[in-house]
């Protein structure tokens, strides 16, 4: 009997285990197969968390591995309005530890509108953190990089800034911004219910901002700028431009621009202080631009440095009538006293014998009317009448520097060209990328004459200096080779100023083995205004320091 | 008539034989399908268990798995010694039994408690669980009342002997505080009442009886203030009813779970993928919830594997019971197999959300020494129970 009940209980236990097991199944069933894809949505959501890492933004070094821009760590603090109970209580504590107005911030805590409010964007990471402690609800803080520019003033014009939120606004910051901002790293990351990270799913992960060493050498900057300043000072003078390049490999290693500014305040400075004038602004050359002329006949075989030319008083060319600065009476001047005197008549004449047609082939040789392709942001191309827009008096003007617009780095580009045995080469800013040299800043060189016409056209230019218009270039102990010009500004009207002018003068040192290019413009300055008197002793200041700083032996002696 | 040569035909072999041909013979009466299930299921159990823990302890994947091999190794010598022994004569022990096993659960009270309860005796190499064997002992004991009633059934006094002895253990568990575990001697009274042949009258009266308990518990006690669940007791069984009512208090480990579960798929996420078990959104993954675990990393076929798996063990053991060569025996295989399939129903169950959250370990998978060494224990008993019951019809019943 006992046994009869126990297999009918038996029975009922294997049933009822079967419907169990049975339903288990058919549950997991239901759970994995028809809502598997949404619960399983669920808990990715609530387990993957997208994580972002800013990169750090490239240092900008000088060649020599100074500081010149670099990140530093800084911490932003944010609200939640709608989080904070206590306004007044707070934005008291608030301002206190970040030394903030308190009104401004109690009027920030109590837009209960937001749910987000900055209270300071990149604050000082020590008074940050004394706030932090302190655990108030609803203060947040995120630790952000802050630009800073610890030469100041210095080379600011080249190495330009970047706005609040590390995006570059200007100059080399603008320019490179690419290759200095890096990428965002992200990632894809398994969080505990705390928002711990656990490990990492996925990873993009970050790329760090490049690190940028320009040509620039800051201790010649700092001592170029210095020079520049008291000169503008001394002629009272609305703007001075110098730049100091290498003319083998078009490496600028100063660049002044007066006024500059100091990127560290960069809020209050309007754009024209802001303005990189050496790259972003076209002047007149005046006679700086006859060697493009001289170059010419010589190259093309019309003249030698030796062919020799009666030059009347002035010169007729269509309706103007062209004379020269200084009077003089007939003349005989070979081609070297032409460029050595700065013969207004002598210049155009040999232009005539050339032709305009080569004439205008010649200025686009030299780089006149395009970009250089500097790496700097802004570069404007001068303005260089096409042939067909030419009148009459046309090759009257140009030859001689007028009715031309050129930037200070075409005529550092054009004396390079003579400078190095005639090669143009493409002005630079930027050295080596992370310490090492890539194919976007190796020197870029395209040969436009001989180097025997090269020759010619220094040694001519080397007279300017020993015997003509630019004595006060000279440097002693080292042989000197340049230009003067003076040209007047175009008044609104249209017609020449008779009282503004730039001055300048453009020359290279040692003459016989040049390792530096110097440009000088100084833009009206009172008193004078010619090159010789105005811009050569600036030059011989700059060609000075530049030459005893590149340590580069005295010799030679002037012709 | 037809029988007798066949039983003087084995009686001259046991004689002829040495012991090691005796021992030999022995082992071939034993329930050697329930061996290779129980095998399997160790086996898998330690393979969940060391793919759910991987990343518990950093820089020692294996911390876990290391431990639950430990007590599965001493759970083979306990099956082994189980399996060899006439379970006759662990009747013979039931005082002994009962006595030790009330011991150590008043002794279990008066440790210092872990995550507020007292469970644990601490052994310096192990945290011994004495609840975990109360099963087997209670089992032992309500099967030795039950037999000694005799063949003239199961009357009220005698059930109410098995309840009144039943109960001080039950209490003992209850006030560790563990629900799940006394729930299960509940279990083993019932199954040892059940297939004693106690009266449906009798067993429809202790129903009722229990779920006006339940609902004294739950509802007219607290409600003048006599808290006899803790809180969070009440949350779990509540929480049941309505899962949603409180997704991220009480009812959080489940809706957790169910997440768990359903995400795994068929095929399951792997156990790189499975961010509710790596992530800790899954609490007690390796022990309570091990089964959500499992069913994460490897879906539907995983968890269907180890659910065949424990069907092929209640089928043996439901084959056991009707093979037990006597009523002790019977009631003890019924005890046990009653506990295992309640343990594996309420577990699986309470990690999809169709039954109660109730901590209770899920046999031969959940990560705990104490249940792995019951679990294989009561193995023992029931292939020793096997072996018997084949035995005994070989050389015919015994009598008296």
């Amino acid at each position: 009997m006992i046994r009869r009940v126990s297999d009918r209980r038996i029975r009922v236990l294997v049933v009822l285990f079967a419907l169990l097991l049975a339903l288990a199944l058919g549950r997991a069933a239901w759970l994995q197969a028809v809502q598997s894809t949404s619960l399983d949505a669920q808990a990715d959501a609530q387990a993957q968390r997208t994580v972002l890492t800013k990169p750090r933004r490239g240092t900008i070094y000088d060649r020599n591995g100074r500081e010149l821009a670099i990140g530093e760590l800084t911490t932003t603090v944010f609200a939640n309005p709608q989080e904070i109970n206590d306004p007044v209580a707070v934005a008291e504590i608030v301002a206190a530890d970040l030394d903030l107005s308190e009104e401004h911030v109690l009027e920030l805590l109590s837009d209960t509108e937001r749910g987000f409010v900055y209270l300071a964007r990149k604050a000082e990471p020590a008074r940050a953190a004394r706030l932090e402690e302190r655990g108030l609800a609803g203060i947040g803080f995120e630790s952000e990089e802050r630009r800073i520019y610890p030469q100041r003033g210095v080379a600011s014009e080249v190495v330009g800034f970047a706005g609040l939120d590390n995006k570059g606004l200007e100059g080399i910051e603008r320019h490179y911004d690419e290759l200095l901002s890096g990428r965002a790293g992200k990632s894809t990351v398994l969080a505990d219910p705390y928002g711990r990270t656990i490990n990492v799913l996925d990873e993009d992960p970050v790329r760090e901002g490049h690190d940028l060493y320009l040509t620039i050498d800051h201790r010649l900057q700092l001592r170029v700028e210095r020079l520049v300043r008291r000169a503008r000072g001394y002629w009272k003078a609305q703007a001075v431009t110098a730049i100091v390049m290498n003319p083998h490999s078009g490496a600028i290693l100063s660049m002044v621009v007066e006024p500059g500014f100091d990127p560290s305040q960069n809020v209050e400075v309007g754009p024209d202080e802001r303005r990189n004038r050496a790259v972003t602004d076209s002047y007149e050359p005046g006679s700086t631009f006859k060697v493009v002329t001289v170059s010419a006949v010589l190259e093309e075989g019309i003249h030698k440095p030796s062919s020799s030319f009666n030059l009347e008083p002035q010169i007729d060319v269509a309706d103007r009538t062209i004379g020269e600065v200084e009077r003089r009476g007939a003349e005989v001047m070979t081609v070297s006293e032409i460029l050595a005197r700065s013969s207004n008549v002598g210049t155009i004449t040999l232009a005539l014998n050339l032709g305009s047609p080569k004439l205008e082939e010649w200025i686009q040789r030299f780089g006149f009317g395009r970009q250089t392709g500097i790496d700097y942001p802004g570069e404007v191309k001068g303005i260089v009448l096409p042939r067909a827009e030419w009148s009459g008096s046309t090759i009257g003007n140009v030859p001689i520097g007028q009715g031309i617009s050129v930037t200070p780095v075409q005529m550092a580009a054009l004396y390079s060209s003579i400078a190095n045995g005639g090669k143009l080469v493409k002005p630079r800013l930027v050295e080596r990328i992370d310490g090492r040299e890539v194919e976007a800043v190796k020197p870029e060189r395209a040969r436009i004459m001989t180097t025997k016409t090269a020759r010619q056209v220094t040694r001519m230019l080397e007279r300017v200096v020993s015997g003509g218009s630019g004595s006060k270039a000279a440097v002693s102990g080292y042989r000197i080779a340049g230009k003067t010009g003076t040209a007047a500004k175009v008044e609104p009207t249209g017609l020449y100023s008779k009282v503004r002018y730039v001055a300048s003068f453009i020359g290279f040192a040692p003459a016989d083995e040049p390792r530096l290019v110097v440009f000088v413009s100084v833009d009206e300055p009172k008193g004078a205004i010619f090159g010789g008197a105005v811009a050569a002793p600036l030059f011989s200041q700059i060609a000075q320091a530049a030459l005893t700083h590149l340590e580069v032996a005295p010799g030679g002696g002037s012709r | 008539m037809a029988t007798r040569p066949a039983i003087v035909q084995l009686r001259e072999r046991d004689v002829a034989t040495s012991p090691l041909a005796t021992a030999a013979h022995y082992i071939f009466q034993l329930d050697l399908v329930l061996l290779a299930v129980v095998g399997g299921l160790v086996g898998y159990g330690l393979w969940i268990v060391n793919s759910v823990t991987a990343d518990d302890i950093p820089g020692d994947p294996s911390f876990f798995m290391t431990r639950q091999s430990f007590a599965a190794a001493f759970g083979a010598v306990a099956l082994v010694t189980l399996a060899s022994l006439n379970p006759d004569l662990l009747r013979r022990a039931r005082v002994p039994v009962y006595v030790v096993t009330a011991a150590l659960l008043v002794v279990v009270l008066l440790t210092a408690p872990i995550r507020d309860s007292r469970r644990w005796l601490d052994l310096g190499f192990f945290n011994f669980q004495p609840s975990e064997f109360a099963k087997l002992g209670l089992a032992l004991v309500v099967a030795s009342l039950v037999a000694s009633a005799g063949t003239g059934g199961l009357g009220w006094r005698r059930t109410a002997l098995v309840l009144a002895v039943s109960a001080p253990l039950g209490l003992l568990v209850f006030v560790e505080p563990d629900f799940g575990t006394s729930l299960a001697l509940a279990v083993v009274v019932a199954a040892g009442l059940f297939f004693a042949g106690a009266r449906w009258r009798i067993l429809v009266s202790i129903a009722l009886l229990t779920a006006g308990v339940a609902l004294a518990a739950l509802w007219l006690l607290p409600s003048n203030g006599v808290a006899v669940l803790k809180p969070y007791q009440e949350d779990r069984l509540l929480g049941f009813l309505d899962p949603s009512s409180d997704p991220s208090g009480s009812t959080y480990n489940v809706n957790q779970s169910i997440t768990a579960v359903g995400a795994g798929g068929l095929t399951g996420r792997g156990t790189e993928g499975a961010s509710q078990t790596t992530g800790f959104y899954l609490p007690e993954h390796a022990t309570d919830f091990v089964f959500s675990s499992l069913a994460e990393q490897r879906g539907f076929f995983g968890a269907g594997l180890l659910l065949l798996l424990y069907g092929l063990l209640i089928w043996r053991g439901a084959r056991i019971i009707g093979m037990a060569p006597n009523l002790f025996q019977m009631v003890l295989a019924g005890c046990i197999v009653s506990v295992f399939l309640f343990q594996i129903v309420v577990n699986v169950g309470m990690t999809m959300g169709i039954a109660p959250v109730v901590g209770i370990p899920l046999p031969f998978v959940s990560y705990g020494g104490s249940s792995m060494l019951a679990s294989l224990a009561m193995v023992g008993v029931l292939l020793a129970i096997h072996a018997r019951g084949r035995l005994t019809r070989q050389r015919g019943p015994r009598i008296g």
